[in-house]
This record gives C-alpha cells, sequence and structure tokens, in this order.
C-alpha cells in the first residue's frame, strides 16, 4: 500500500473536529410544551439508549467521513510489483526484444517484430526521463544502459533482424544482470517475446529463475506478441546425396517439409542458379503431407558441369512466416583426383588401383580416381605435379632425387602415401632425406601378428568408417609384419601423429604434414599377395575374404592424401566458413558474393590455404571467386536459417508460470496489459475510485442518518 | 356541505369571537346536518290541546289558541320529563395545550359545552355547569329558562384553564355534591391516573348519574407528529424529557392507544359515554354522542 500524495493523509486529523463538536457543542433539542408527557416517560430509558447508539453511529460516520475522504485525497494505491523501499526511485529498465527471424512471423498484418518494436517504443516513451534504459536482443552485440530516452527508442526502431540469433535467456540473464547492478534504482526488464519454445525452453526458464534467485530486486515482465494460433510452412534442412560430386554424376536432393495449421499439400519448387545469376527452375512437386503435417519432396539433377553449383528450393506460395520458406544448396562437380601409383613392379599397385578405380566401372565418367600406375624405375622421369596424390608401394631404397623431389611434390601441397613394405632398409629410410617424408626413424620389422585396429575415427581420412566401426571384421584381415617405428613418442617428428594403430598399440598409420602437403605412412604394404614364392605376406588386408575393410580405407586415404574430400558448403547464419584452397592454388585477393547481390573483395595472407568468412548474416547463397575470367576460384557456400526458427509451438502461460517465481515476473499480452504492469509498477493498482466510492456510501449514510436525527420538525 | 354545516369545523368556529354565536353555530350547522329532527320522541314534544280547567297553570294557557277561538286551551306535553344536565369543565392547565391547532383543548371543550348547553335549552333542560381543577372551583345551578344561557356562556368565556388538576378527586366530590340523577357531561382530558379517575366515575355512576365522557386531546398528543431530536416540557409538572421523536413515535401511539382503549372498555363496563375526541375533529361528533345518550333517556 502506498500514496500519491501521502501529505493529504494528515487531513485525517480533521476528524477531531466532529469529535470536538459532539463533546462540546451539542445541538439543543427543539423545546415543545407537551402535556401528555406521562406517556413518554414509561420508555424514555430505552428511547436514551438508543438515542445515544445512534448519535455515537452519527459521530462515527462523520469521522469516517472525514478519514476516509482524506485518504481518497492521498490518492492511495496497492502495490503490484513494486519494489519494497524504493518508492518513487528512479527506474533502471532493460528492454529485452527476440530478434531472431522467427518473429518475422506476420499476424494481422504486422510482423511480430514490428508489434515488438512498436510496443517497447511506447513503453520506452512512458519512462521517466531520469530513467536508465538499456536495449537488448538475441544479436550478440555487447550491450549496455543508452545515453538518454530519446537512443533507446531510435535503438529499437532500428532493430535488424537476427538470423543467428544467440539464446534468448542469455540476453535475458544479461539483462537482469544489468539492472540489478543499479541498486539504487526500481529494477525492471521488459521482455518482448513470442514466448516459442525454441526460445524459452526448460533450460532456459531454469537460467532465466536462478539468475532472478540471485537478483531478487528485478521484476520481469513476460510481454508476449507471439500469435495464438499459427499456420506456417516450413522447408528443413535439405538432404543432399553428396556435396562434391564427379561429373555426371546425379545429384539427389530430398525435401523434407513441415507443415503446421494447414492442409493444403504444398508445391515446391527447385531452381539452379545460371553462370548470369539467373535462377533456372528445374523441377517442381507437390509435397503429399501425412497427418502430423509432415512430407517430403526428392528432386535428381542429373546434368551438372564440372563446377560449383548452387540453388534453392522453395513453396510456391508464401506464408506468415517466409523465413523457412526457402532452402539454399551449394554443390561441387570435380573432376576425378589423378593419382600416381609408384611400385616396383606394376603388378605391386594392383590392389590399390582396383580398390580406388575399379577395372569393371572403368567405362562410368562419375569414378572419384584416374590411377595411373609406374616404376620406380621411371618416377624420375615424371611430372608429380600432374597428380593429385602419389602412392609410394612397398619402396625399396630410393635416390636422393626421388627423395627430393617427393618432398618437394609435398611442400607444394601434393599427398604422398607411403606404404611400407619387405623392400624398405633401415640405412635409406633413416636417412635424412627419407626422413623428411617419414613420420620417424625406422627400428625393426616387428613379427607379432595383429590386426589394424583403428581406435578413433576423427580424423578425417577416417571420418568415412565411423558409421560402420563396429561391423568391420579387422581380425579377418591379419597383420602378420609391419614396421615398427624406434620411439614413437620421442622420435617421431615434432608435427607426426599417430591416426590409426594395431591392436596391439604399435603405429599403424601415421601422418606427417609436409609445406602445404600430406604425406601419410602405413607401416605394413597394400602390395603383397596372398601367395609370394620366398617369404610370407606382411598382411592379409587386400587379400582376406572380401576385402572391402580395404577398399574403404584406400579410398579414404588416397581421397585425403588428393584433399578432394567433400568439404561442408551449408551453414547456419553467423557460423565462420572456411573454404579450403585446393592444393598448390595460389590465391592472393578474391571477391566474395553476397546473396543480396553486393560483393567484397578481400586479401588473402600469403601461403594461407584457407578463406575464412564470418560475415555470413544473410541468408543465401554465397560465392567465392578469383582469378577473373580464369576462374582460377570459384567455389560457394549456402547459408540457411536455423531448424528451430520454424518452431513457432509456444510455452504455455501455466509453464512460464510453474518455471518462474510469480513475484518476479508479470506476464502480459496486450498493451493495455502493459501499462497496467507499468502503472502498477510505478504507482501500483490505484484506489482513488474505489476510496471515493467508500466516501460517498458513508457520506450517504451519514446524511440519512443525521437527516432522520436532526430533521427540523414541519 | 352547506354554509352552516361549516361551522361544525373548528378552524371555522374560530373566527367567531362571541361563545353564543359559537354555539349558536354549531348547533345550527349540527341540526342542518340531520335529515330528522333531533327532538323527535324528546320530552318536549307537543301532543295535544285540552280544555283549561281550574287547578291548571294558567302559564300553561295557549294564548295563540285563545286569540283564534276565545276558550282557554292548555298545552299538553307527552312523558314529560326533567333530564338535569351538567356541563363540567376541567380547568387544568393541560388544557389550554394546542399544537398547531386552531383550538386549545379547553377552547374546544368551551364551545362543545356552549353548544351542548344551547341544546339542552332549546329542549327546557335544565342546565348547569361545573368547573374544577384539584377540586371544583365553580359552579352554577341547572336552570332551563332561557337566560340560563347567557349566564352559562358568559361564565364559560371567561373561564382560563389553571395549574394542576385532580380529576379523581373533583368527580368524587362532584358524585357527593350532585343530589338527583343528572346527566354528567365531563370535558377532561383525563391526563391523570386513570385508575383512579375511573375509580371515581365508577361511583358517580354508581350513584345514579348518566354520564358522557368527553375525553378531549390535543391532535399532537393523537399522533405525535414531532420529528427528531426534541425536549418535552410538561405545563403542569414542569417535567422535561429529551427524547428522539421519530424513533419515539410507535411507542407513544402504542401507549396513546392503550390509554384510550383502556378508558372505552372501563367505561362500556361501567355504562359511561366515552367520546374520545382531539381537537381537528368536528363538533358534531360530540353533539350526536351527546343526542344518541338524551334519547336512552327519553
Amino acid at each position: 500500500m502506498g500514496f500519491l500524495t501521502p501529505i493529504l493523509l494528515g487531513g485525517i486529523a480533521l476528524i477531531a473536529v466532529p469529535i470536538a463538536l459532539h463533546l462540546v457543542m451539542r445541538r439543543q433539542p427543539k423545546q415543545l410544551e407537551f402535556p401528555a408527557l406521562q406517556f413518554v416517560r414509561k420508555r424514555q430509558a430505552a428511547n436514551r439508549r438508543k438515542f445515544n447508539l445512534r448519535h455515537l453511529l452519527l459521530l462515527a460516520l462523520r469521522c469516517a467521513l472525514i478519514a476516509g475522504l482524506a485518504f481518497a485525497l492521498a490518492r492511495p494505491t496497492i502495490k503490484g510489483s513494486g519494489l519494497r523501499g524504493k518508492e518513487g526511485a528512479p527506474l533502471a529498465v532493460a528492454v529485452v526484444l527476440d530478434n531472431s527471424v522467427r518473429m518475422q512471423y506476420v499476424f494481422q498484418n504486422q510482423t511480430r517484430q514490428q508489434q515488438a518494436k512498436e510496443m517497447a517504443g511506447w513503453l520506452i516513451g512512458q519512462l521517466p526521463e531520469d530513467s536508465q534504459v538499456a536495449v537488448l536482443d538475441r544479436s550478440r552485440a555487447a550491450t549496455g544502459f543508452v545515453v538518454d530516452l530519446g537512443t533507446a527508442g531510435s535503438r529499437v526502431s532500428n532493430l535488424a533482424v537476427e538470423n543467428n540469433p544467440r539464446p534468448l535467456d542469455e540476453a535475458v540473464r544479461e539483462a537482469i544482470e544489468l539492472v540489478a547492478e543499479q541498486e539504487e534504482r526500481r529494477q525492471e526488464v521488459f521482455l518482448f517475446s513470442d514466448l516459442s519454445v525454441e526460445s524459452l525452453n526448460e533450460e532456459a526458464l531454469q537460467s532465466i529463475e536462478e539468475t532472478l534467485a540471485e537478483a531478487a530486486d528485478v521484476r520481469l515482465y513476460l510481454i508476449d506478441v507471439g500469435a495464438q494460433e499459427v499456420s506456417n510452412r516450413a522447408l528443413q534442412p535439405l538432404e543432399l546425396s553428396a556435396t562434391m560430386l564427379r561429373p555426371g554424376q546425379p545429384l539427389r536432393i530430398e525435401v523434407p517439409a513441415q507443415v503446421t495449421g494447414m492442409t493444403e499439400a504444398p508445391l515446391v519448387e527447385i531452381y539452379l542458379l545460371e553462370s548470369e545469376g539467373k535462377s533456372v527452375k528445374r523441377g517442381q512437386q507437390i509435397i503429399e503431407l501425412t497427418d502430423d503435417g509432415a512430407g517430403r519432396a526428392v528432386f535428381e539433377l542429373g546434368d551438372l558441369a564440372v563446377g560449383t553449383h548452387q540453388g534453392m528450393v522453395k513453396f510456391a506460395a508464401t506464408d506468415a512466416l517466409a523465413s523457412d520458406n526457402t532452402r539454399f544448396f551449394t554443390v561441387e562437380v570435380r573432376q576425378a583426383a589423378k593419382v600416381l601409383l609408384l611400385g616396383e613392379q606394376k603388378s605391386d599397385a594392383l590392389f590399390l588401383r582396383e580398390a580406388l578405380s575399379p577395372s569393371l566401372l572403368s567405362d562410368r565418367d562419375d569414378v572419384r580416381f584416374e590411377c595411373v600406375t609406374e616404376r620406380f624405375a621411371k618416377a624420375g622421369s615424371l611430372d608429380f605435379d600432374e597428380y593429385d596424390a602419389v602412392c609410394v608401394l612397398d619402396p625399396p631404397p630410393l635416390s636422393e632425387e626421388l627423395w627430393q623431389s617427393l618432398i618437394e611434390y609435398a611442400e607444394q601441397g601434393g599427398g604422398i602415401g607411403i606404404f611400407l613394405g619387405h623392400r624398405a632398409r633401415l640405412s635409406n629410410f633413416n636417412g635424412e632425406a627419407a626422413q623428411r617424408l617419414l613420420p620417424g626413424m625406422l627400428k625393426r620389422k616387428s613379427r607379432h601378428a595383429t590386426y589394424f585396429k583403428p581406435q578413433r575415427l576423427d580424423h578425417p581420412a577416417l571420418t568415412g568408417l565411423r558409421n560402420f566401426a563396429e561391423q568391420i571384421p579387422w581380425r579377418l584381415y591379419p597383420v602378420l609384419q609391419y614396421w615398427e617405428f624406434s620411439d614413437l613418442a620421442s622420435d617421431l617428428a615434432g608435427d607426426a601423429y599417430v591416426v590409426a594403430r594395431y591392436d596391439n598399440n604399435k603405429a599403424a598409420l601415421v601422418e606427417r604434414p609436409v609445406g602445404r602437403g600430406r604425406v601419410m605412412t602405413l607401416s605394413t604394404p597394400v602390395s603383397d599377395r596372398l601367395e609370394i614364392e620366398d617369404r610370407e605376406p606382411w598382411n592379409l588386408l587386400p587379400t582376406g575374404p572380401e576385402p572391402w575393410p580395404f577398399v574403404a580405407l584406400s579410398n579414404l586415404i588416397v581421397n585425403y592424401l588428393a584433399q578432394s574430400e567433400s568439404q561442408t558448403v551449408d551453414f547456419y547464419a553467423g557460423e565462420t566458413v572456411n573454404i579450403r584452397l585446393a592444393p598448390r592454388q595460389q590465391v592472393s585477393s578474391f571477391v566474395l558474393h553476397q546473396p543480396g547481390g553486393e560483393s567484397m573483395r578481400r586479401s588473402l595472407p600469403a601461403g594461407e590455404d584457407t578463406i575464412r568468412i564470418s560475415t555470413t548474416q544473410q541468408l543465401g547463397n554465397y560465392r567465392v571467386a578469383s582469378g577473373g575470367e580464369n576462374r582460377q576460384l570459384d567455389r560457394g557456400f549456402s547459408v540457411n536459417v536455423l531448424p528451430a526458427m520454424s518452431e513457432l509451438t509456444r510455452v504455455t502461460p501455466e509453464v512460464l508460470a510453474a518455471a518462474l517465481p510469480s513475484e518476479q515476473v508479470k506476464q502480459a499480452s496486450s498493451m493495455d496489459d502493459v501499462e497496467k504492469y507499468v502503472d502498477i509498477g510505478r504507482t501500483g493498482h490505484g484506489l482513488y475510485p474505489w476510496a471515493i466510492m467508500l466516501v460517498a456510501i458513508v457520506w450517504g449514510a451519514e446524511h440519512l442518518l443525521g437527516n432522520r436525527f436532526y430533521r427540523e420538525a414541519s | 356541505m352547506t354554509a352552516v354545516e361549516q361551522y361544525l369545523k373548528p378552524e371555522v368556529i374560530r373566527q367567531i369571537a362571541r361563545l353564543d354565536l359559537r354555539a349558536q353555530f354549531i348547533v345550527k350547522g349540527f341540526l342542518q346536518g340531520l335529515h330528522a329532527s333531533p327532538f323527535h320522541g324528546f320530552s318536549v314534544e307537543f301532543s295535544e290541546h285540552r280544555k283549561y280547567t281550574a287547578g291548571d297553570n294558567p302559564d300553561d294557557i295557549d294564548w295563540l289558541v285563545y286569540a283564534k277561538t276565545d276558550k282557554y286551551y292548555i298545552k299538553k306535553f307527552e312523558a314529560e320529563t326533567n333530564l338535569t344536565g351538567y356541563l363540567v369543565m376541567d380547568l387544568s392547565a393541560s388544557m389550554a395545550y394546542s399544537h398547531e391547532q386552531d383550538l386549545t383543548k379547553f377552547e374546544y371543550s368551551i364551545c362543545l359545552a356552549a353548544a351542548l348547553c344551547y341544546l339542552m335549552i332549546h329542549q327546557n333542560d335544565p342546565v348547569g355547569l361545573i368547573t374544577f381543577g384539584e377540586r371544583i372551583v365553580d359552579s352554577l345551578a341547572p336552570k332551563s329558562k332561557r337566560q340560563q344561557i347567557g349566564n352559562i356562556l358568559s361564565m364559560l368565556a371567561k373561564l382560563k384553564p389553571r395549574d394542576k388538576t385532580n380529576i379523581g378527586q373533583s368527580i368524587n366530590q362532584l358524585a357527593a355534591m350532585l343530589k338527583h340523577s343528572s346527566l354528567v357531561m365531563l370535558f377532561s382530558d383525563l391526563l391523570a391516573d386513570p385508575d383512579e379517575v375511573i375509580a371515581s366515575l365508577r361511583r358517580l355512576r354508581h350513584g345514579g348519574h348518566d354520564v358522557i365522557l368527553f375525553h378531549v386531546l390535543d391532535q399532537a398528543e393523537v399522533n405525535f407528529p414531532f420529528e427528531g431530536l426534541v425536549e418535552l416540557h410538561d405545563p403542569e409538572t414542569n417535567e422535561t424529557l429529551e427524547v428522539d421523536a421519530d424513533a419515539y413515535r410507535a411507542e407513544y401511539l402504542e401507549e396513546i392507544g392503550s390509554f384510550r382503549k383502556q378508558y372505552e372498555r372501563e367505561c362500556r363496563q361501567i355504562g359511561i359515554d366515552y367520546v374520545p375526541l382531539d381537537t381537528s375533529m368536528q363538533f358534531d361528533r360530540a353533539l350526536t354522542g351527546y343526542l344518541i345518550n338524551r334519547r336512552n333517556w327519553g
């Protein structure tokens, strides 16, 4: 309970007046002659008591009338959320606006964000001049209290859509902590949100609740600007058969869609961006919906030429939330990687070549590798730069020149795979030149039979096995001999590391980056046939029963060496995009074409092989190009909206009420509610009308009684 | 209502100063309103003429008949009776009370008494006047002569209500005083202990007297029209009481009602005609009461 003009409460002292009048100036009764007094006398005592009682009642009513009038004029208020002990203190207000892309939902001809901005602007306009105001949103920019209310207002009106929003609770917590610092002020946080489950899930509510618990003086007003009934068509992230294709390989795109609040089967269209920047429609499909509103369309594009291709899938019709009506995609079509297989004899390369480029499929265009087999004897005359990767199979002691040319090749960005076997000799392989490629000193040939047992499949060269890790029967392909490195812990070259081990924990596959290239050494060969005349095979990896693990492993390793593994080209807004350049690709500057049509020229530091792009706020297809007409570099990536931004399910008020402390948190859904809260928060519930009504009733009663009491004899 | 009948209203009669005229007007107004003569069947009714014989009172000779016939005839009256009436006036100070009425209780009583006097003399009934306060103050012997009207009226006109009263004692005194059966017409507000008054009335009645009790109250005493806080002063006892009139009205009316009921009941038992009056009532009510009583005598 509080008063706007408490000084007027002093008026209550005026009740002394009727009391004094009652005591001192008793009204004289009208004097009358009346002979029949004997009839009056009989009941006079009872009448007297009644009279006195009525007199006192009248006095009490008059006192109540004066006190009530003073009470009413003092403008009593009941505090709804007023902070204890801070009556009349200036305000510290933080306005938190959810500006995520989901707030672009159009309802009643207005996006939710416009509605939130309008209400927040109005609210700021209502605040007293001496208030401290902070405006926070879901972008990651740091914010504090702004200079004045005008700045706060313009900040609200200039608020942009955030495609990559931070968690809403983070902004709310920041706001609570910000106002909580203003201990001398009344602390209020206004959150304008659509109350979607995405932004206020259980975890978020709990963290807000914990933050509120630490700031007991802060009041949080949840202002609901969401639409009560929603209908939306949303495209889920596209499922592409591959983002890296070989020429001729068809692209299959699966388009999952989710429709809520509508029953009509939606029509989706696929567009492909042509070189001139025009979109060409490549197909359309009606998605049949299941009962829960889910559906799926499948498109297949078969005639993609070498290069980067971008496109989008979108609904033909628009709806209330436009941002999830379109999904963008980027695929690259590259030539098959050229791999040189070097062996003592050409037959040494048989297994690996068949694994990489099966002869049965030689007539197809979409092979991943184009293999060339050569003998070491001719290696000196070869130009390694023509190849994306070079595999050295069971090498004998090599000449210094050959080692040197391999080192140069690797430093330029080439990939070298060394498959050690029985021909290796300590003297040559532990020599200076060889050691610049090999991961460490060879110690001895180990004859402890074991088998390949990769533990962790997080290396890019092995990630392809991840999905089958449990099913691969490595035991069926024993490794009978392998080269042991002297002491892996200390003698391994500083930058080398073990990618996979044998069952006995000895190193099997070791990688060592050399210059911009990659060198991978497998300590056992992949060229030993099952039956060899004068010795036992070192392993049965390629010769065991149905050696599909070998095929997979060799493909992955060579793919890694050729640096032609597919790169991620599908991102969500705000993510940092890394585009790794092809080996031996020299780029000093590039142009980033953004979806809106703007282009930015950027430079790349010398020696850098990865382009990093962090300005990915806009949704759409990005293109990175350099080299002018020659198209030395022409890559792309797509930025899509987060799937959570299509999640329009709302948190019910009951859940909110249960999760958040009711004494600190109030919910509102309209301007009126906000106004009420603002008034209540600031001045409490005005009791003036009620008090005045009470006074009127007391006055009426007093008048009635007084009239009866002091009625003049007619 | 004819012009004459208006004189039955106290507010009209008030405008006439002389008591004899007042009485005359009241009686005229009263008689006018009656379709049959109220005197029919009374002792004063003329019956026949008969020849004068020696020994008859020469006063009874009808000289008009003699003038026509040259013979002496005397008037013969049927059932000739002598009804002696006493107008008994209460002189208590309370009788002088009037609250917004045209006539005080006393003035009202006087008008009524005068009218009755007029009526009775008109019928050759002897009428006397007795006034009392704490005891009998004055008395005028009953006579039926015409000049008795003048005597009584002039005496009535001079009467002033006094201070105190003792009705019971005065009636007792009256009862002792009256030798022959008489018609006692008592005018009083009866503001005294009713038991005592009733006892004395009983005694009076026991003496063979016929009694008409005109219980005259002021309208204010009947209706208690006061409002708000009032301080009431009794002129007789000088006692004062402060009461909330509004709250008290119902109780007062109950009290005064039961007071009048008590008299009515007791009087019926004793055989007294009880005529409750208040000063706002027309006079004919009282006169009718008298006439009914008188007829019973006839």
